[in-house]
Protein backbone atom coordinates (compact mmCIF):
# COMPACT_ATOMS: atom_id res chain seq x y z
CA UNK A 1 0.00 0.00 0.00
CA UNK A 2 0.88 3.67 -0.64
CA UNK A 3 1.96 5.18 2.26
CA UNK A 4 1.44 8.80 0.51
CA UNK A 5 -1.82 7.61 -0.42
CA UNK A 6 -2.50 6.39 2.84
CA UNK A 7 -1.18 9.56 4.87
CA UNK A 8 -3.76 11.81 2.48
CA UNK A 9 -6.70 9.45 2.39
CA UNK A 10 -6.91 9.38 6.34
CA UNK A 11 -6.20 13.66 7.01
CA UNK A 12 -9.02 13.95 4.43
CA UNK A 13 -11.09 11.22 5.91
CA UNK A 14 -10.75 12.43 9.51
CA UNK A 15 -11.46 16.23 8.01
CA UNK A 16 -14.68 14.69 6.61
CA UNK A 17 -15.99 13.58 9.25
CA UNK A 18 -15.16 16.51 11.68
CA UNK A 19 -17.08 18.73 9.27
CA UNK A 20 -20.03 16.52 8.47
CA UNK A 21 -20.45 14.91 12.42
CA UNK A 22 -18.83 17.66 14.66
CA UNK A 23 -21.77 20.44 13.69
CA UNK A 24 -24.14 18.14 14.63
CA UNK A 25 -22.80 17.08 17.66
CA UNK A 26 -22.25 20.38 18.96
CA UNK A 27 -25.98 20.94 17.64
CA UNK A 28 -24.93 24.49 16.78
CA UNK A 29 -28.27 24.68 15.25
CA UNK A 30 -29.52 25.28 18.84
CA UNK A 31 -26.90 27.41 19.43
CA UNK A 32 -28.03 29.75 16.03
CA UNK A 33 -32.00 29.24 17.12
CA UNK A 34 -33.92 32.48 16.09
CA UNK A 35 -30.98 34.56 15.23
CA UNK A 36 -29.42 34.92 11.86
CA UNK A 37 -27.58 32.21 12.03
CA UNK A 38 -31.18 30.05 11.86
CA UNK A 39 -32.16 32.11 8.80
CA UNK A 40 -28.68 31.59 6.94
CA UNK A 41 -28.47 27.36 7.68
CA UNK A 42 -32.66 27.27 6.78
CA UNK A 43 -31.63 29.07 3.02
CA UNK A 44 -27.92 26.38 2.88
CA UNK A 45 -30.19 23.27 1.97
CA UNK A 46 -32.25 24.71 -1.00
CA UNK A 47 -29.04 26.82 -1.80
CA UNK A 48 -26.24 23.68 -1.36
CA UNK A 49 -28.92 21.98 -3.67
CA UNK A 50 -29.46 24.64 -6.74
CA UNK A 51 -25.51 24.54 -6.58
CA UNK A 52 -25.09 21.32 -6.92
CA UNK A 53 -27.42 20.95 -9.50
CA UNK A 54 -25.75 24.02 -11.17
CA UNK A 55 -22.16 22.39 -11.25
CA UNK A 56 -23.59 18.98 -12.47
CA UNK A 57 -25.21 20.72 -15.50
CA UNK A 58 -22.98 23.00 -16.44
CA UNK A 59 -20.08 21.06 -18.12
CA UNK A 60 -23.24 19.95 -20.17
CA UNK A 61 -24.58 23.35 -21.77
CA UNK A 62 -21.74 23.46 -25.01
CA UNK A 63 -23.09 23.75 -28.40
CA UNK A 64 -22.47 20.56 -28.95
CA UNK A 65 -26.02 18.68 -29.88
CA UNK A 66 -24.40 15.58 -28.88
CA UNK A 67 -24.12 16.62 -25.50
CA UNK A 68 -26.82 19.38 -25.18
CA UNK A 69 -29.65 17.69 -26.48
CA UNK A 70 -29.34 14.63 -24.07
CA UNK A 71 -29.06 17.12 -20.79
CA UNK A 72 -32.11 19.16 -22.46
CA UNK A 73 -34.47 16.39 -22.64
CA UNK A 74 -33.33 14.57 -19.47
CA UNK A 75 -34.14 17.10 -17.96
CA UNK A 76 -37.10 17.79 -18.96
CA UNK A 77 -38.45 14.25 -18.25
CA UNK A 78 -37.46 14.88 -14.24
CA UNK A 79 -39.37 18.32 -14.52
CA UNK A 80 -42.29 16.51 -16.28
CA UNK A 81 -41.91 13.08 -14.16
CA UNK A 82 -41.64 15.13 -10.73
CA UNK A 83 -44.88 16.90 -12.08
CA UNK A 84 -46.90 13.71 -12.88
CA UNK A 85 -45.95 11.49 -9.04
CA UNK A 86 -43.86 13.91 -7.27
CA UNK A 87 -41.26 11.24 -6.55
CA UNK A 88 -38.18 11.99 -6.72
CA UNK A 89 -36.82 8.10 -7.44
CA UNK A 90 -39.40 8.31 -10.19
CA UNK A 91 -38.17 11.60 -11.93
CA UNK A 92 -34.43 10.81 -11.22
CA UNK A 93 -34.84 7.23 -13.33
CA UNK A 94 -36.69 9.04 -15.98
CA UNK A 95 -34.38 11.69 -16.33
CA UNK A 96 -31.19 9.34 -16.85
CA UNK A 97 -32.80 6.80 -18.65
CA UNK A 98 -34.53 9.86 -21.19
CA UNK A 99 -30.67 11.15 -21.39
CA UNK A 100 -29.26 7.66 -22.17
CA UNK A 101 -31.97 7.31 -24.73
CA UNK A 102 -31.56 10.39 -26.25
CA UNK A 103 -27.65 9.44 -26.58
CA UNK A 104 -28.52 6.25 -28.51
CA UNK A 105 -30.96 7.69 -31.04
CA UNK A 106 -28.33 10.36 -32.05
CA UNK A 107 -25.67 8.39 -31.90
CA UNK B 1 -42.08 7.87 6.40
CA UNK B 2 -44.32 4.08 6.68
CA UNK B 3 -45.75 3.23 9.78
CA UNK B 4 -44.85 -0.74 8.63
CA UNK B 5 -40.80 -0.35 7.71
CA UNK B 6 -38.24 -0.08 10.10
CA UNK B 7 -36.93 3.69 9.37
CA UNK B 8 -33.76 1.72 9.06
CA UNK B 9 -35.28 0.00 6.03
CA UNK B 10 -36.85 3.12 5.14
CA UNK B 11 -33.89 5.29 4.76
CA UNK B 12 -31.94 1.96 2.76
CA UNK B 13 -34.68 2.43 0.15
CA UNK B 14 -34.59 6.01 0.31
CA UNK B 15 -30.70 5.57 -0.48
CA UNK B 16 -31.76 3.47 -4.35
CA UNK B 17 -30.88 6.89 -6.23
CA UNK B 18 -28.25 7.76 -4.62
CA UNK B 19 -26.75 4.20 -4.99
CA UNK B 20 -27.98 3.95 -9.19
CA UNK B 21 -26.06 7.66 -8.86
CA UNK B 22 -22.80 6.69 -7.37
CA UNK B 23 -22.21 3.10 -8.56
CA UNK B 24 -20.97 4.52 -12.05
CA UNK B 25 -19.54 7.34 -10.86
CA UNK B 26 -17.39 4.90 -8.08
CA UNK B 27 -16.60 2.93 -11.04
CA UNK B 28 -14.70 5.58 -13.41
CA UNK B 29 -13.06 6.48 -9.85
CA UNK B 30 -11.81 3.00 -9.92
CA UNK B 31 -11.23 2.65 -13.55
CA UNK B 32 -9.02 6.25 -13.46
CA UNK B 33 -7.17 4.76 -9.75
CA UNK B 34 -5.92 1.87 -11.87
CA UNK B 35 -5.11 3.99 -15.13
CA UNK B 36 -3.16 6.45 -12.33
CA UNK B 37 -0.91 3.21 -11.13
CA UNK B 38 -2.90 2.49 -8.14
CA UNK B 39 -4.09 -0.80 -6.84
CA UNK B 40 -7.57 -2.10 -6.35
CA UNK B 41 -7.25 -2.22 -3.01
CA UNK B 42 -5.89 1.25 -2.55
CA UNK B 43 -8.47 2.72 -5.07
CA UNK B 44 -11.14 1.11 -2.07
CA UNK B 45 -9.02 2.74 0.58
CA UNK B 46 -9.58 5.90 -0.94
CA UNK B 47 -13.31 5.75 -1.40
CA UNK B 48 -13.48 3.68 2.44
CA UNK B 49 -11.38 6.38 3.85
CA UNK B 50 -12.43 9.81 2.14
CA UNK B 51 -15.73 9.09 0.63
CA UNK B 52 -16.41 12.48 -1.03
CA UNK B 53 -16.33 11.82 -4.68
CA UNK B 54 -14.61 15.28 -6.79
CA UNK B 55 -11.95 15.20 -3.79
CA UNK B 56 -11.14 11.22 -4.86
CA UNK B 57 -10.47 11.90 -8.37
CA UNK B 58 -8.43 15.36 -7.13
CA UNK B 59 -6.59 13.15 -4.85
CA UNK B 60 -5.28 10.94 -7.89
CA UNK B 61 -4.11 13.77 -9.90
CA UNK B 62 -2.35 15.50 -6.86
CA UNK B 63 -0.79 12.03 -6.02
CA UNK B 64 0.42 11.55 -9.31
CA UNK B 65 2.19 14.74 -9.86
CA UNK B 66 4.06 14.25 -7.29
CA UNK B 67 2.58 17.65 -4.88
CA UNK B 68 3.57 17.02 -1.32
CA UNK B 69 2.15 14.79 0.86
CA UNK B 70 0.13 18.13 3.33
CA UNK B 71 -0.41 20.50 0.48
CA UNK B 72 -2.33 17.36 -1.28
CA UNK B 73 -4.25 16.72 2.54
CA UNK B 74 -4.99 20.66 2.62
CA UNK B 75 -6.67 20.90 -0.53
CA UNK B 76 -8.98 18.36 -0.46
CA UNK B 77 -9.88 19.52 3.02
CA UNK B 78 -10.59 23.08 1.77
CA UNK B 79 -12.52 21.51 -1.04
CA UNK B 80 -14.69 19.59 1.37
CA UNK B 81 -15.20 22.48 3.73
CA UNK B 82 -18.77 22.92 2.37
CA UNK B 83 -19.95 20.38 4.35
CA UNK B 84 -19.43 22.17 7.80
CA UNK B 85 -22.82 23.62 6.65
CA UNK B 86 -25.08 20.35 6.32
CA UNK B 87 -25.35 18.99 9.94
CA UNK B 88 -26.41 22.23 11.37
CA UNK B 89 -29.22 22.70 8.23
CA UNK B 90 -30.46 19.16 8.50
CA UNK B 91 -30.98 19.43 12.26
CA UNK B 92 -33.02 22.40 12.21
CA UNK B 93 -35.40 21.47 9.90
CA UNK B 94 -35.35 17.87 12.22
CA UNK B 95 -36.32 19.91 15.26
CA UNK B 96 -34.69 20.83 18.52
CA UNK B 97 -35.82 17.24 20.07
CA UNK B 98 -34.12 15.30 16.98
CA UNK B 99 -31.57 12.96 18.29
CA UNK B 100 -27.80 12.93 17.72
CA UNK B 101 -26.80 10.24 20.33
CA UNK B 102 -25.56 8.68 17.18
CA UNK B 103 -24.49 11.26 15.13
CA UNK B 104 -20.94 10.51 15.62
CA UNK B 105 -21.24 7.24 13.05
CA UNK B 106 -24.19 8.50 10.25
CA UNK B 107 -22.83 11.63 9.96
CA UNK B 108 -19.63 10.25 8.15
CA UNK B 109 -21.94 9.30 5.18
CA UNK B 110 -23.53 12.65 4.87
CA UNK B 111 -22.51 13.32 1.37
CA UNK B 112 -23.88 16.22 -1.21
CA UNK B 113 -26.89 13.58 -2.19
CA UNK B 114 -27.63 11.84 1.34
CA UNK B 115 -27.92 15.28 2.65
CA UNK B 116 -30.22 16.37 -0.51
CA UNK B 117 -32.30 13.17 0.15
CA UNK B 118 -32.55 13.55 3.95
CA UNK B 119 -34.18 17.76 3.66
CA UNK B 120 -35.95 16.43 0.57
CA UNK B 121 -37.82 13.74 3.26
CA UNK B 122 -37.72 16.16 6.30
CA UNK B 123 -39.42 19.36 3.48
CA UNK B 124 -42.21 16.27 2.81
CA UNK B 125 -42.99 16.09 6.25
CA UNK B 126 -41.17 12.90 7.40
CA UNK B 127 -40.00 12.61 10.95
CA UNK B 128 -36.44 12.46 11.55
CA UNK B 129 -34.97 9.40 12.55
CA UNK B 130 -30.91 8.08 13.20
CA UNK B 131 -31.73 4.79 12.09
CA UNK B 132 -33.18 6.34 8.85
CA UNK B 133 -29.75 8.28 8.25
CA UNK B 134 -28.26 4.78 8.80
CA UNK B 135 -29.93 3.49 5.90
CA UNK B 136 -29.36 6.23 3.84
CA UNK B 137 -25.55 6.62 4.08
CA UNK B 138 -25.03 2.64 4.74
CA UNK B 139 -26.88 2.75 1.16
CA UNK B 140 -24.85 4.90 -0.57
CA UNK B 141 -21.65 4.02 1.08
CA UNK B 142 -21.66 1.02 0.04
CA UNK B 143 -22.61 1.77 -3.25
CA UNK B 144 -19.64 3.95 -3.44
CA UNK B 145 -16.47 1.31 -1.92
CA UNK B 146 -18.51 -1.69 -4.31
CA UNK B 147 -18.97 0.46 -7.24
CA UNK B 148 -14.87 1.58 -7.06
CA UNK B 149 -13.99 -1.94 -6.05
CA UNK B 150 -15.89 -3.33 -9.44
CA UNK B 151 -14.26 -0.40 -11.08
CA UNK B 152 -10.82 -1.13 -10.65
CA UNK B 153 -11.09 -4.83 -11.26
CA UNK B 154 -12.49 -4.13 -14.23
CA UNK B 155 -10.08 -1.85 -15.30
CA UNK B 156 -10.28 0.63 -18.51
CA UNK B 157 -12.80 0.05 -20.96
CA UNK B 158 -15.33 -1.36 -19.54
CA UNK B 159 -18.45 0.71 -20.23
CA UNK B 160 -16.32 1.97 -23.64
CA UNK B 161 -18.77 -0.45 -25.60
CA UNK B 162 -21.87 0.69 -24.31
CA UNK B 163 -21.85 4.85 -24.86
CA UNK B 164 -25.76 5.53 -24.13
CA UNK B 165 -25.70 3.56 -21.11
CA UNK B 166 -22.60 4.70 -19.56
CA UNK B 167 -23.84 8.24 -20.23
CA UNK B 168 -27.46 7.59 -19.05
CA UNK B 169 -25.39 6.68 -15.53
CA UNK B 170 -23.36 9.63 -15.91
CA UNK B 171 -26.75 11.56 -16.10
CA UNK B 172 -28.39 10.06 -12.67
CA UNK B 173 -26.93 12.88 -10.48
CA UNK B 174 -27.50 15.74 -12.10
CA UNK B 175 -30.92 14.22 -11.94
CA UNK B 176 -31.16 13.54 -8.69
CA UNK B 177 -29.89 16.71 -8.09
CA UNK B 178 -32.61 18.38 -9.87
CA UNK B 179 -35.40 16.27 -8.80
CA UNK B 180 -34.26 16.97 -4.95
CA UNK B 181 -34.21 21.03 -6.15
CA UNK B 182 -38.08 20.20 -6.67
CA UNK B 183 -39.15 18.52 -3.76
CA UNK B 184 -37.79 21.10 -1.45
CA UNK B 185 -38.91 24.35 -4.31
CA UNK B 186 -41.26 26.96 -2.07
CA UNK B 187 -42.05 30.16 -3.37
CA UNK B 188 -39.76 31.47 -0.12
CA UNK B 189 -36.68 29.78 -0.99
CA UNK B 190 -36.80 30.91 -4.74
CA UNK B 191 -34.71 34.09 -4.17
CA UNK B 192 -32.44 31.93 -2.69
CA UNK B 193 -31.84 29.03 -5.41
CA UNK B 194 -31.70 31.63 -7.84
CA UNK B 195 -28.83 33.31 -6.43
CA UNK B 196 -26.84 30.41 -5.36
CA UNK B 197 -27.51 29.08 -8.93
CA UNK B 198 -26.34 32.30 -10.53
CA UNK B 199 -22.91 32.50 -8.55
CA UNK B 200 -22.28 29.12 -9.56
CA UNK B 201 -22.53 29.48 -12.75
CA UNK B 202 -20.40 33.11 -12.47
CA UNK B 203 -17.90 31.75 -10.41
CA UNK B 204 -17.27 28.48 -12.06
CA UNK B 205 -16.69 30.43 -15.44
CA UNK B 206 -14.74 32.82 -13.97
CA UNK B 207 -12.03 30.96 -10.86
CA UNK B 208 -12.94 26.75 -11.10
CA UNK B 209 -15.99 24.43 -10.56
CA UNK B 210 -14.91 23.73 -6.66
CA UNK B 211 -15.16 28.00 -6.11
CA UNK B 212 -18.05 27.69 -8.20
CA UNK B 213 -19.61 25.25 -5.84
CA UNK B 214 -18.45 26.93 -2.72
CA UNK B 215 -19.50 30.61 -3.49
CA UNK B 216 -22.61 29.75 -5.01
CA UNK B 217 -23.47 27.94 -1.65
CA UNK B 218 -22.52 30.81 0.18
CA UNK B 219 -24.45 33.01 -1.57
CA UNK B 220 -27.24 31.27 -1.37
CA UNK B 221 -27.40 31.00 2.41
CA UNK B 222 -26.59 34.76 2.47
CA UNK B 223 -29.68 35.68 0.42
CA UNK B 224 -31.48 34.06 2.44
CA UNK B 225 -30.29 36.66 5.25
CA UNK B 226 -31.55 39.13 3.01
CA UNK B 227 -35.03 38.76 2.43
CA UNK B 228 -36.56 39.29 5.48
Amino acid sequence: MNTDLLVVAVLAGVANWAFRALPILARTDRLAAGGWLERFFSATGPAAIATLFVAAILPELVPDPARLVPALTGTLAVLATFRLRRSVVLSTLAGAVIHGATVWLLG
Amino acid sequence: MSRTRPPFLDGLIASLPIVLGYFPIAFSFGVAATRSGFTAPEAAALSLIIFAGASQFLALALLTSGAPVLVSAFTLIAMNLRHVLYGPALMREAGREAGTRHAWAWAFGLTDEVFGQALGALARGQRFSEPYMFGLGLGAYASWVSGTLAGAVAGGGALDGWPALGAGLGFMLPALFLALLLSILSRRQLPVIAVAGAVTVVATLAISATSGILLGMLAGALAGLVRR
